[in-house]
């Protein structure tokens, strides 16, 4: 018997361990705001769990440390942002579950989230229902291709960072590329964009293959692209089966160039190929190297302020998500500063598409009643791994 | 197609597919002695590459860490058996897989709550350009994977044919209820398959870090593809775990180059699937009294 209450202690602080980093929500930000003025209440739905953690985490320290400097600095027009917190687990039934919670119980003016695509679109029709603003910080084309009123997206989808990389690699003389794609919806999505963009880029797509998050060796799909002689390697991937690719390339002695997107902007990716990240070329935003903005432009002021005061309250530079995360706590305080008369979900969201050259840190944003995510190639930057760090290319 | 270029194919197969065999073998090990799944044998997988990265980075070699992050798992393994499933064991074989289901995510809550969200990474054992083997390259890190997943073949069929516990382990395979008849400690034959099977999960997970980095959710792919690799070879036979695993391997690599990565996993599956319906006891399993 006193074995079974033995087990049953152990089983219980085992529980309540596992399910720690799932709790529920949490509230942060400067509720106790000068003079008893009522807080905007903005609801964040993140994947501070499960796969995408990655994600989630840097976000929500980018919107704690943003929403602590504007409410510092007095709030917005005198009152201060409260935000609300819900994890989704990287689950898009919870993430539509949170979302419902924050607009019926918490009655949130918007939602900041989520960290996935899927995520978002599964939080769309509760916002939709009840006209609440969504601000992504997902990249899926997916979010503003299927355009909805109330929802806002503030990283550069693939239909922006495809077109980039195939026009960088026909102006570098590779007109004959290899794909390799993962078969999520982010790999998918791209390996679209790139069949769809590769006749206007002027290259040709000669190996096209695909492989399995989880997958722990691709030096089957490489030699079947080494067969097909491109000019150069394409990876559409994210995670750290994009590392594996980069060392797989090198282990078979491929001379190709690799080319990448935002998906392996990370600084993992460079930890896990080591020696074989280096001359690997990807296309995505500028925060990687902030004097791509150009030094003394607002973007680069912002930028650089941005990175300053992260690396300061968290130890490490912010990563591209942080960025998105940044953009979009911005946007939504950008967008109830400029509200005149009653601050409602149906302003804000009038105020938000109204949105002109707001420089963020994704690029300078311009919303219109047509385009929710409001960035254009400009945004994009061509890199080179050198060094184990990132470079401008040329 | 070039022979050296279908050599390259031959080479990521075994690649793949001993890791899959020491996955395998973890399954079969359990399999052996109790007559269950353990669902958990992904996560000593994942357990061997995160453990060894954070020895790593408490200044220790790679390979005495790696020693310690399998010794460690080898502990958390007996551990998990004595203290999760042994009081259960009455229960019957259906709860004690979902104690092990249970086990799986809160080993996984934890390595991410411990060990970060991201990808880690480890250096490669012995650094340097792949080796030309006949005009395909050979990775150094895929020559440590073949050579500890010998020896670890090897040293378990050392134990289980020339070791008292090794024949106390095959006795329990047969019949628990005779074993113990014959003054056999069966429950301590069972935590002891729980440790042998966690430290060749934890090793798997050692030797493949430096090729593929880990992080706290690399246990669940591969733990189905093991399993998978079990099934494919005929659970409870150590040889026939590893010939699966090689198989299943080959058979991935083999799809990517005849038809197409695209449908790699489902031809696999596919395989798996006409080998169970012509020989339900698995490639090289015997055709024995299925135990309950």
């Amino acid at each position: 018997m006193r074995g079974t209450k033995v087990l049953a202690v152990v089983a219980a602080v085992l529980l309540a361990l596992a399910c720690l980093p799932v709790g529920g929500c949490s509230v942060d930000g400067a509720a106790e705001g000068g003079e008893g003025s009522e807080p905007y209440r903005i609801g964040a739905v993140l994947s501070l769990t499960g796969t995408y953690a990655g994600l989630g985490i840097p976000e929500k320290n980018a919107i704690e440390l943003e929403v602590a400097r504007i409410n510092d600095a007095g709030g917005v027009g005198g009152r201060p942002i409260e935000v609300i917190y819900e994890d989704d687990a990287t689950d898009a039934a919870k993430s539509q579950a949170a979302a419902v919670r924050l607009i019926d119980e918490e009655g949130v003016l918007a939602i900041i989230g989520a960290s996935g695509t899927g995520q978002t679109m599964a939080m769309r029709a509760d916002a939709e229902r009840a006209g609440v603003p969504i601000i992504s910080m997902a990249g899926g084309s997916v979010i503003t291709d299927d355009f909805s009123e109330w929802v806002f997206q503030t990283p550069w989808p693939n239909r922006i960072v495809v077109p980039f990389v195939l026009d960088q690699m026909a102006a570098a003389g590779h007109t004959s590329i290899g794909l390799i794609s993962d078969t999520g919806g982010y790999g998918v999505d791209g390996r679209d964009y790139v069949l769809a963009h590769a006749g206007e880029a002027g290259v040709t797509v000669v190996a096209d293959e695909t492989y399995n998050a989880g997958d722990t060796d691709m030096s089957s799909q490489l030699t079947k692209i080494r067969a097909a002689e491109p000019d150069a390697v394409l990876i559409w991937a994210a995670g750290k089966e994009a590392a594996i690719i980069a060392r797989n390339a090198r282990q078979l002695n491929m001379t190709q160039p690799l080319y990448g997107g935002s998906g392996i902007a990370r600084a993992e990716f460079i930890d896990g190929a080591g020696e074989a990240a280096e001359g690997v070329r990807l296309g995505t935003g500028k925060i990687l190297v902030p004097e791509a903005f150009g030094e003394g432009t607002e973007s680069y002021e912002v930028a650089t302020s941005f990175i300053s005061r992260y690396e300061d309250a968290y130890g490490t530079k912010p990563d591209i998500f942080a960025g998105h995360a940044y953009d979009a706590i911005g946007l939504v305080a950008d967008a109830l500063g400029r509200i005149e008369g009653e601050v409602t979900s149906d302003s804000l969201r009038d105020a938000l598409e109204k949105t002109s050259g707001w420089v963020g840190i994704d690029g300078t944003f311009t919303y219109s009643a047509t385009d929710h995510n409001g960035l254009t190639q400009d945004e994009m930057v061509l890199y080179i791994i050198e060094g184990g760090t990132w470079r401008l290319d040329r | 197609m070039e022979a050296a270029e279908f050599l390259q194919y031959v080479i990521a197969g075994l690649k793949s597919g001993s890791i899959y065999a020491l996955v395998a073998l973890g399954f079969t090990v359990v399999y052996g002695s109790t007559g269950i799944i353990n669902f958990a044998q992904g996560e000593f997988f994942m357990l061997g590459g995160v453990l060894t990265v954070w020895f790593y980075g408490l200044g220790l070699p790679v390979p005495i860490a790696g020693l310690a992050a399998v010794a460690t798992t080898a502990a958390l393994g007996i551990l998990f058996e004595r203290f999760a499933l042994r009081k259960q064991r009455s229960a019957g074989p259906l709860v004690l897989v979902i104690i092990t289901i249970g086990g799986s995510m809160v080993m996984k809550s934890l390595a991410r709550h411990l060990f970060g969200p991201d990808e880690l990474s480890l250096p490669e054992f012995t650094p340097g350009p792949s080796i030309d083997i006949a005009g395909a390259a050979v990775e150094r890190q895929a020559l440590w994977v073949w050579g500890l997943t010998i020896v670890a073949v090897v040293v378990l069929w050392w134990l289980y044919r020339k070791t008292r516990l090794g024949r106390a382990m095959r006795a329990c395979s047969i019949s628990h209820d005779a074993a113990r008849l014959m003054g056999i400690d069966t429950a301590r034959i069972v935590m002891v398959s729980f440790g042998i099977a966690a430290a060749l999960g934890a090793l798997a997970g050692f030797a493949v870090t430096p090729l593929t980095q880990t992080s706290w959710d690399a246990g669940a792919a591969i733990g189905v593809k093991g399993f998978a690799a079990a099934i494919l070879g005929g659970l409870g036979n150590p040889v026939a775990s590893v010939v699966g695993g090689l198989v299943l391997g080959l058979l991935e690599s083999l799809s990517v180059a005849f038809i197409s990565s695209t449908y790699k996993d489902a031809i696999s599956l596919a395989v798996l699937l006409i080998v169970l319906f012509a020989r339900p006891q698995g490639l090289f399993g015997s055709a024995r009294r299925e135990k309950v």
